[in-house]
């Protein structure tokens, strides 16, 4: 990605909130079992997917929405929301690229991701999302090739019926909790992943999500399938505009890691956080697991700076033995945003491990906390986990929490857990204005130095992004 | 309270207390009768059941108990001496050494100024709201101990309180309080040691204590948790630091099916500074569980805090220590350690340090682990011709024998390194005397 | 006796030691020198059966018994011996509960009778004074906080007590200021009689000038590259193993 594409998307405010005057198609607001049936008849699905989502709908209707996350919020009134919005233009849906409303795809470049594959960076195939619809994949035939599928959920159901239906849900149950249960109702689209046996795919997978038109909320779902022996590295971003109200993204991501294989997913979220007051924001409540099989391996790492609340626990079932999980994450609050993240490394497998470093951030009067489970079953013989979880305090209004939870059922089973909480000192800072960088600049070195070794994780051009990005998210922290 | 649990103690405190408790006795009633029992979805309780006390008890009556049997039982430190049995002050059994500057009374018999004073400071650590068996507490009080220690004194022999239940025919509820007040500048060490004789029936203990430590004041604090069998506990430590003032707290618990402790210090003045550490080690089925929290409210105070573990057979048992640093708590230090060790395949060990900060120029740290003995160390016996099982019991054995080490009185040093040798079954009379000979 | 032939071990994935055959006979003492990384302690580990360590190949015997069949402890009960490179800390058992243990052990083993606990203190605190360290060393946890020096003479400290047939000392001399150095030289002297044998890993020659070895072996990437009496110490000394690169290849 080049430095102009950087500077442009990061820009100096929330430049992704822009909102683009696109004819949309949009539900009214409300949500009962006939909005579940246009959704799923608008997709044209069979009837087992329906099926399947009225059953999530009745279930989520007798869940309470969780309290235990240390957030807080307005409750959401779920019949102001839209379930479904799509550019009009996709009416007629197209069949490549060169037929999307070059509107659309202006959108993207705005965005910083060019979907035209000629200007893409080479290697990195994306699947883009808006609000509703997948708008096209790009790199599709490349892709073929080596036997590598990777389209929207919503064609993976036609096309792929098989395999969508043996994992959708497999990993997330329908009825897992609040949010998950809403969006197995309402999912609209997302990705599917699959690489077959043995295959190394042969470039990194993309998908970027955009909330567009107002009073929508965004459900997508995202399921990749990595068969024995395979790898995948799968890149996730994430923008909506800057509006007064909040909105809602409430995600779906299963991962299956057949043995031996590895998945890696990478995240950076930068959903609009409201403005300084704390006036509007994504609510992003967010599910993401995966299972893992014998030597398998799978991988989270994120970057969340956006958002007015996140919850969000990317996690590991280990049910293999000898499965890996890792977690590397970096979440930065500011102003008066919210984040309750973690992870949750399930220990099934034996002599299975799991690696979490977690890095928090918070700024102005922001609050910020670390959730973890972590759980040694009794069959997980020597198994093992370390957990490091920093928390980093700027200014004396934010807050920093954490709250591991561990638990262990086998005497052989190896669990540390360290946490530690710092400040940018004001001994720090004056070294660096000493050297001749203002305070903003010193902030940012600080935390980007914080964080390095979560962004040693993730794939280049990511890591660039998400320095720039804390950089942005960081404005106004310091006096 | 569903089931109306504890009716017929509460309704024995009511007869039996001074009248002096009885407005203390209404608030807190109608708060237990409006409460229900925690279950495991209410998070302080997540881990622990507390279905064993949902049953009818009655009060717990005053019997007469061999004195040799009790001492066997439990540490001679010296100093004054309570004891109660089954909730019931024995005179014969206590001994009364009074020291200069440290006045004991008994809420039951206590004088006009003494009642005062504790109307006073009763309740003034742990609130009606905080915790749910401190509030049973309060409603079923009849009796308590009231140790006050004048400013400036320093008492060297530890005050001992011994709370003994011991074999009734139904099962029975004990209620037990103790409320410290320290004086500006003064120095003491109390020692609460709760045992129990084996019996059929089942008994309930409500044991909350109440420190209030005033300016500059250092207080040494051990509670043992030595009951046996099905002598379930569920009670709470609970002390206010004023400026300067030094909290140290040394905890035991083994022996019973359920033991649930909540500790909690309140940080109120500037300069002070807790140390709480604490074992557990609970095998055959025993669950046991503590609660802490450091509460960090003003600016520059500290606190350590280390609990370890040792979990055999298919027992249980549940950590959580919190640290809350409050907004203006700037200059806080914190700290928190805990490490476990199951020793069996079916034992569990639930633990979650938890950090809170709302102030940034702070120093908090916490770390949790769970594991095996160290593999080298094992090897390290084996090699001088040690058996693998030996080695894991001197290693199981050290390892809790560290904070033993770091206990302040000699006295109660050399009552739990023998009570922890028998524990691990090591011949630790045998030890202890050859090393000091 | 002790007889290894055609050694192969390794940790891991990564072979140590590559086909060493050593032998010792009663009374003996032989020292092992050889560069960083040859693997001569990896031959104590071996020996002591540490675990992590696997044979993959040869055998070792002593006194006719198959010791890579024996756990740990029952090597140690046949009275091997071996002295940590670096002894572990065991903080919060005592150094006398753990000799008191395993001092009952082997003595049960050998069949003497069990010490008592005055007799035993006796031997403790003779053992002490002999290491040059001070009774309270005696109450402290297991080498929890000993300095350098402090550990190996604790390891010379358990060797007086348990009186072991083969002692294999790994580097008990490394960081010992002169005065500590002719301690462990008395102490393994005092010991040595014509049943007793010694295996001296060190760097240094200037052990050997207090305890004369009957032989010199040098290890070089898991094998004995060189054998030869106490003037081979001294020519290493002189000239390091550069010059034994040629020979070897
Ligand atoms: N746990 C391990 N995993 C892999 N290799 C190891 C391990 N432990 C030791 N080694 C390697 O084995 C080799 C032999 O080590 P060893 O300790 O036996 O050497 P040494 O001859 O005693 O050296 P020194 O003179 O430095 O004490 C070294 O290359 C070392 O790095
Ligand atoms: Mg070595």
């Amino acid at each position: 990605m080049s430095q102009e594409l950087i500077d442009e998307r990061i820009g100096k405010e929330y430049s992704a909130g822009f909102v683009s005057d696109i004819e949309s198609d949009t539900l009214p607001p409300g949500l009962n079992e006939d909005v579940i049936r246009f959704i799923s008849a608008k997709k044209d699905e069979p009837e087992w997917l329906l099926e399947w989502r009225l059953e999530a709908y009745r279930g989520w209707l007798e869940m309470a929405t969780p309290h235990w996350a240390h957030v807080d919020h307005e409750p959401i009134d779920y019949n102001e929301i839209s379930y479904y919005s799509s550019p009009k233009s996709f009416e007629d849906r197209p069949q490549s690229l060169d037929e999307v409303d070059p509107q659309l795809l202006e959108v993207y470049e705005k965005l910083g991701i060019p979907l035209h594959e000629q200007e893409m960076l080479a290697g990195v195939a994306v699947d883009a999302v808006f609000d509703s619809v997948s708008i096209g994949t790009t790199f599709r035939a490349k892709l073929a090739e080596a036997g590598v599928i990777f389209c929207s959920i919503s064609e993976a159901v036609h096309e792929y019926p098989d395999l969508v239906r043996k994992y959708l849900g497999s990993v997330v149950p329908r009825r897992d909790n609040y949010y998950a249960a809403l969006n197995s109702a309402v999912f609209t689209d997302g990705s599917f992943v699959f690489i077959p046996k043995g295959v190394r795919c042969p470039m990194e997978l993309s998908t970027y999500f955009r909330i567009n038109e107002a009073k929508t909320g965004q459900f997508e779902r995202t399921l990749i399938i990595a068969e024995e022996g395979s790898h995948v590295s799968y890149l996730e971003g994430c923008t909506a505009p800057m509006r007064d109200e909040n909105q809602l993204h409430a995600a779906v991501v299963e991962l299956v890691a057949l043995d031996d294989a590895q998945i890696k997913y990478s995240t950076v979220q930068n959903w609009y956080p409201g403005d300084a007051n704390g006036l509007g924001g994504i609510y992003n409540f967010v599910t993401k697991r995966g299972v893992a099989h014998n030597r398998s391996r799978i991988s989270w790492t994120q970057v969340e700076t956006g958002s007015a609340v996140t919850w969000k626990y990317p996690s590991c079932i280990l049910r293999g033995d000898d499965s890996v999980g890792e977690f590397y994450s970096v979440a930065l609050t500011n102003n008066c945003q919210q984040a309750d993240t973690g992870t949750k490394m399930i220990h099934l497998g034996k002599r299975s491990r799991s690696t979490i470093i977690s890095k928090g951030i918070s700024a102005g009067r922001s609050s910020n906390a670390y959730r973890g489970l972590v759980r040694m079953s009794p069959r997980a013989e020597g198994a093992r986990n370390y957990t490091q979880c920093d928390s980093l305090l700027i200014g004396d209004r934010s807050a920093a929490h954490t709250f591991p939870y561990i638990e262990s059922r086998n005497p052989s089973a190896v669990v540390e857990h360290e946490a530690t909480t710092s400040k940018v000192s004001d001994d720090q800072l004056y070294l660096c204005q000493q050297r001749g960088l203002d305070a903003e600049k010193a902030v940012s070195m600080i935390v980007n130095g914080f964080c390095k070794e979560v962004f040693r994780e993730l794939p280049m051009e990511f890591a660039v992004e998400a320095g720039k990005l804390l950089e942005v998210s960081l404005e106004g922290s310091v006096g | 309270m569903p089931n109306n649990l504890m009716q017929q103690p509460l309704a024995a405190a009511s007869a039996a207390a001074p009248n002096w408790l009885a407005a203390a006795h209404a608030e807190a009633r109608e708060r237990w009768q409006a409460a229900s029992l925690p279950t495991r979805k209410t998070e302080q309780w997540k881990y622990t059941d507390v279905s064993a006390i949902d049953r009818e008890f009655v009060p717990g009556r005053a019997v007469s108990v061999d004195a040799a049997a009790l001492d066997a039982r439990v540490p001679d430190c010296g100093g004054a001496r309570l004891v109660f049995v089954n909730g019931h002050y024995d005179p014969a059994l206590s001994s009364s050494d009074p020291a200069a500057g440290l006045h004991v009374a008994r809420f039951a018999d206590a004088d006009e100024s003494q009642a005062t004073l504790i109307q006073a400071h009763l309740g003034s650590v742990v609130g009606m709201d905080r915790h749910l068996f401190a509030t049973l507490n309060s409603a079923a009080l009849s009796d308590g101990v009231f140790l006050q220690v004048d400013a400036g004194a320093t008492v060297h022999a530890p005050v001992q309180v011994i709370w003994l239940t011991t074999a009734q025919t139904e099962a029975f509820a004990v209620n037990q309080r103790l409320l410290v007040l320290a004086g500006d500048n003064s120095a003491a060490s109390v020692v609460e040691t709760f045992v129990s004789f084996e019996g059929e029936a089942a008994s309930f203990t409500n044991g909350v204590s109440e420190f209030v430590l005033q300016r500059g004041a250092t207080l040494n604090h051990y509670r043992l948790q030595l009951e046996t069998g099905s002598a379930l506990h569920i009670g709470g430590v609970h002390a206010h630091l004023d400026r300067d003032a030094t909290f140290n707290s040394f905890h035991l618990g083994m022996g019973s099916d359920l033991k649930r402790i909540d500790i909690v210090i309140e940080h109120a003045g500037e300069g002070a500074h807790a140390e709480v550490n604490g074992l557990y080690l609970p095998r055959g089925r025993e669950h046991i569980d503590y609660h802490t929290c450091m509460e960090h409210a003003v600016p520059r105070c500290t606190s350590s805090e280390t609990f370890r573990g040792v979990i055999a057979d298919a027992a249980s048992a549940v950590f959580n220590g919190r640290i809350h640093i409050h907004p203006q708590a700037q200059k806080t230090s914190a700290i928190l350690h805990n490490r476990n060790l199951l020793t069996s395949a079916e034992a569990q060990i639930n633990t979650k340090p938890e950090l809170e900060i709302y102030a940034d120029d702070v120093q908090c740290a916490h770390g949790a682990t769970v594991a095996q003995l160290d593999e080298l160390s094992v090897h390290y016996l084996r090699s001088r011709g040690i058996s693998r099982d030996e080695a894991q019991v001197l290693l199981s054995f050290g390892f809790v024998n560290e904070l033993v080490n770091a206990v302040r009185s000699e006295a109660l040093r050399e009552f739990l390194r023998h009570l922890l040798a028998a524990r691990f079954s090591r011949d630790g009379a045998a030890l202890t005397q050859e090393a000091d000979a | 006796m002790l007889v290894i032939e055609n050694l192969h071990a390794r940790i891991g994935d990564e072979d140590i030691l590559k086909g060493l055959s050593l032998t010792v006979k009663p009374g003996e003492v032989h020292a092992i020198m050889g560069p960083n990384g040859s693997g001569k302690s990896t031959l104590g580990h071996v020996l002591s059966g540490r675990p992590g360590y696997e044979v993959t190949a040869g055998t070792i015997t002593y006194n006719g018994e198959d010791v890579l069949a024996l756990e740990t402890e029952e090597r140690a009960r046949q009275g091997i011996f071996l002295a940590f490179q670096y002894p572990v800390e065991i903080p919060g058992v005592s150094n006398m509960e753990f000799l008191k243990a395993s001092v009952d052990i082997l003595r049960e083993h050998r069949g003497e009778e069990a010490l008592d606990a005055v007799t035993f203190m006796k031997r403790a605190r003779e053992a002490c004074t002999l290491a040059n360290l001070d009774h309270s060393f005696l109450k402290r946890g297991v080498n929890e906080g000993f300095s350098g020096g402090e550990k190996k003479r604790n390891e010379l400290l358990q060797m007086m007590l348990l009186e072991p047939s083969l002692a294999i000392l790994d580097e008990t001399d490394s960081g010992l200021d002169i005065d500590a150095l002719q301690v462990v030289a008395e102490g393994v002297n005092n010991m040595r009689n014509d049943t007793r044998s010694f295996v001296l890993v060190t760097h240094y020659q200037r052990l050997l000038n207090f305890i004369k070895p009957d032989y010199v072996h040098v290890l070089a990437d898991g094998r004995i590259v060189r054998s030869g009496d106490a003037s081979l110490a001294l020519h290493l000394e002189e000239h390091g193993y550069a010059w034994l690169d040629d020979e070897v290849a």
